[in-house]
């Protein structure tokens, strides 16, 4: 569904975090994405969202080419962001934030879909509450859920573990994976958490110098291949 | 590719200005002669807005104060001070100067204005002075103040327009170099590093405030030299020279000429000034239009002005770096506009 | 008593006056952080809109509905042939719209000439207010600056149009992450806002002397009092044209018009000097 190819992107003046990435996703895929700080995983992210422009390469999501073309039209066809850090809108209730969700996809008319509140059941508790006095990973939920609400085929989650206390962290791969059995959501994850991957992803993929450098399809027990823990993840 | 020529084309630059008088007709020579006196008010304004990236709609305040000074001074309105025009002089110097220092103190003590702010609070101050000079007939009311007396040679004798346009370039000149050194001093670059990023400048122990004062005040002082030039040439002072409208002229100049560059912000007045004389005759009221639309394109997307480029000088030496590097680091030092 | 109630009647009338001029002002300032130098000439054209209309024998209600469609139009030519180009260079907004203003002044009295025009008032007569004779227009007036104070707060703050920009303004990235498209957004802000000056020299055209200068008069009243009031800020707009509004009012009871104007001004600075946000800190 995602064909990705050589994309070349960076800073301004020239430098090239992302040098030469080419990969596909298949429909259906839960896809981690790991590599040492420093590497382009959240670079490679932003221009999987149009939010960072490419110097080359090309991004074709199923069918429609999306090179270069502005943010939004990435989000209308189909592609939802957790960014990194959550970034939820700190200033509104969690409803309004739900519904920024589906503003975007739907038009001005649109309602938030009758399980909103039913998927973490905490924001149906904090309804009204300012996102801004949400834990972390309350506030991490309510990012997972403004992207699913507007029913993204393909879903991008840059490090929603970070920062949040294991119990959370195990309800939100739990959860992930339920919502992608059932309703045939593709996930691409960046993670550094090992047992967040487990939990969730079928296929890792390596990312090494800008590059995608290798990839394995034995998640299971990926904390004990301690070569390639050992190539591109230890420091 | 330009820029390694911009030391040799502002030399050129300079000495063509400083031919151009002995081919000029008297009256022509004493027209250029006014248009290098707005260049010494662009050059006030560089200074600060490029320089240290202070973008103030007041400019004019210490243009007009410096004209008032000279004009009171030379019509005897102040008998204890004489009425030589070197008093006037030195006091068009002393009073901007001052004015500068205490506005440039409101303005940027404590939590400095900036942005919106700063250019709003300039802009009021503007409007304040040109009401208040309207009002008080101590410097003419609202018609202004009248009789001036023109320049005057050593002998006594009146100047022809040819003198008067080398003493008002030496003026330009001497300001120049003035603003140069200052910005290409270690002095610059902290002014350099304030336009860049304020609060970081101020974190590596800088007093940011006291060097903005400086850079307002010395402004203020070009900007008054600017202005007793203008009185002795014009021979009348008149309440818009201390107001807004001059303010945001100077700031067209500045920016259509390169607000990041002295000497394009210099020849920027000139060129504006020149191209108004010789258009607004032939485009009537459409060179108004026409001044707007080119200010508009010019800030829109050629944001370094149309000289800008041409003639940026080279880092100061102390900058220097091996070969090797120094096309990375050319521009550490760079009065150059960001893009804030 | 008459006195008062008359000193009060002209605050009021003064600050919703104020408020209606600077509604579009706060719009496009605090949504898109652009200070729109040219908003005296959107207000400036919207009365010529009235100019035109009547002179050529249309109502004045018409104009009053045409002018906030003409700038409309207006603000979105310029949004995207200017404004777009610059929004991340703030200091240069402040520039290009200036340079705006004086192409749009200069083309206005080309085609109007630099002299007065006149608007019929529309709605002559007196209305008894408390043994007071206040003139109708004026409080028609200073309801138009209530109601489209009150409209805009209720659109920005209470329908999904409003979410989506104080989303955009929030975080931009995000929101385009989430499907907002927010280049149209931004041209139909900035047209809101000019349609709300056109709107407001249309209200104001027939009790003012329309001429090419009539804008500059209004601008800097207008910044102050958003700037007093906080950035981004409707309730902020309402308090900052009130204090403007009122102290105006107060001292000129007193002093000459040009005494007053430099004290609110000087006054209107120190605020800004100590409150750079503004009274309300740019909240709401």
């Amino acid at each position: 569904m995602l064909e990705v190819k050589n994309l070349v992107a960076g800073y301004r003046s020239g430098g090239r975090v992302l040098d030469g990435v080419s990969f596909s996703l298949a429909a259906g895929e839960i896809v981690a994405l790991l590599g040492r700080n420093g590497m382009g995983k959240t670079t490679l992210m932003r221009t999987l969202t149009g939010q960072l422009q490419l110097q080359e390469g090309s991004i074709n999501f199923e069918g429609t080419d999306l090179t270069n073309r502005p943010s939004f039209r990435f989000a209308k066809a189909g592609i939802g962001y957790v960014p990194q850090g959550r970034e939820v809108f700190t200033d509104f209730s969690v409803e309004q934030n739900l519904m920024m969700g589906v503003l975007g996809k739907d038009g001005i008319f649109a309602r938030l879909p009758d399980n909103a509140f039913d998927v973490f059941p905490i924001l149906g508790e904090r309804r009204q509450q300012r996102a801004g006095t949400l834990s972390g990973g309350q506030q991490q939920q309510l990012a997972i859920m403004r992207a699913l609400v507007g029913r993204p085929k393909l879903l991008l989650l840059d490090e929603p573990s970070e920062g949040i206390q294991p119990s959370i962290v195990d309800e939100i791969a739990v959860t992930l994976a339920r919502i992608a059995r059932e309703t045939g959501l593709t996930i691409l994850v960046v993670e550094q958490n090992l047992e967040f991957v487990q939990a969730l992803a079928s296929r890792v993929m390596f990312m090494e110098n800008g590059r995608i450098a290798g990839a394995t399809d034995t998640v299971a027990d990926l904390h004990t291949q301690t070569d390639l823990i050992h190539r591109y993840l230890s420091i | 590719m330009w820029f390694a020529h911009g030391r040799l084309l502002t030399v050129l630059a300079w000495v063509a200005l400083f031919i151009l008088p002995l081919v000029l007709s008297d009256w022509n020579a004493a027209l250029f002669a006014q248009y290098v006196t707005y260049g010494i008010f662009a050059l006030s304004l560089a200074l600060i807005w490029g320089g240290a990236g202070i973008l103030s709609f007041g400019q004019a305040i210490f243009f007009g104060l410096g004209a008032c000074s000279m004009a009171l001074v030379t019509l005897g309105k102040l008998p204890l001070l004489g009425d030589s025009a070197w008093v006037g002089l030195l006091l068009a110097l002393i009073i901007p100067t001052l004015a500068a220092a205490v506005l440039g103190w409101i303005l940027f003590q404590g939590r400095a204005l900036a942005g919106a702010q700063l250019g709003i609070v300039t802009l009021c101050a503007a409007f304040v002075a040109e009401i208040a000079a309207r009002r008080w007939d101590f410097v003419g009311g609202f018609n202004g103040l009248f009789g001036i007396p023109p320049m005057t040679g050593l002998d006594g004798d009146i100047l022809s327009g040819f003198a008067t346009s080398y003493v008002v370039l030496g003026a330009a000149l001497l300001s120049y170099l003035i603003a140069l050194a200052v910005l290409r001093s270690p002095l610059g670059t902290v002014l350099a590093a304030i336009r860049n990023n304020e609060s970081r400048t101020a974190h590596f122990g800088y007093d940011v405030r006291l060097y903005k004062i400086f850079v307002f005040a010395l402004s203020g002082a070009l900007a008054g030299l600017a202005g007793a030039l203008f009185a002795l040439q014009f021979g009348f002072v008149s309440p818009t020279l201390i107001g807004f409208g001059l303010s945001t002229e100077a700031l067209i100049w500045v920016a259509v000429g390169g607000r990041g560059v002295l000497m394009a912000a210099f020849l920027g007045a000139l060129i504006v000034r020149s191209s108004e004389s010789v258009l607004s005759s032939a485009l009537d009221q459409y060179w108004l239009l026409a001044l707007g639309i080119v200010f508009v394109a010019t800030v829109v997307f050629a944001p370094q002005g149309l000289l800008g480029n041409v003639l940026r000088l080279p880092s100061p030496r102390r900058f220097a770096t091996p070969k090797k590097l120094e096309e990375k680091s050319r521009s550490v030092g760079q009065v150059e506009p960001d893009a804030k | 008593m008459a006195d008062v109630i008359a000193l009060f009647l002209d605050t009021l009338s003064f600050t919703l006056t104020l408020l209606l001029v600077t509604l579009g002002l706060v719009v496009i300032f605090g949504m898109m952080n652009v200070i729109n130098m040219a908003h005296g000439e959107f207000f400036l054209l919207g009365a010529y809109v009235v100019v035109v209309v009547t002179g050529a024998g249309g109502s004045f209600w018409l104009a009053l509905v045409l002018a906030p469609l003409v700038l409309a139009f207006i603000g979105f030519a310029l949004e995207w042939l200017v404004i777009r180009h610059i929004y991340h260079r703030f200091i240069d907004t402040i520039l290009a719209t200036w340079g705006i203003s004086i192409a749009l002044k200069q083309a206005i009295t080309i085609m109007f000439g630099p002299g007065l025009q006149s608007v019929p008032n529309p709605l002559p007569g007196t209305i008894d207010l408390a043994g007071i004779e206040y003139p109708l227009y004026r409080l028609f007036i200073m309801a138009m600056g209530l109601l489209l104070a009150a409209g805009t707060y209720l659109v920005f703050f209470r329908t999904p149009i409003g979410l989506t920009a104080r989303g955009v303004i929030a975080n931009r990235a995000m929101s385009a992450s989430l499907g907002i498209n927010t280049r149209r957004l931004d041209w139909a802000t900035f047209a809101f806002g000019a349609a709300l000056a056109g709107f407001a020299g249309a209200v104001m055209a027939p009790i003012m002397s329309v001429d090419p200068q009539m804008g500059v008069g209004f601008l800097v009243p207008s910044f102050l009092a958003v700037l007093v009031g906080g950035v981004n800020s409707l309730v902020g707009a309402l308090l900052g044209s009130a204090l403007i509004g009122g102290t105006s009012t107060g001292l000129s009871a007193y002093l000459s018009q040009a005494d007053t104007q430099i004290l609110v001004f000087l006054l209107a600075m120190m605020v800004i000097r100590f409150f750079p946000n503004g009274l309300t800190g740019g909240k709401r």
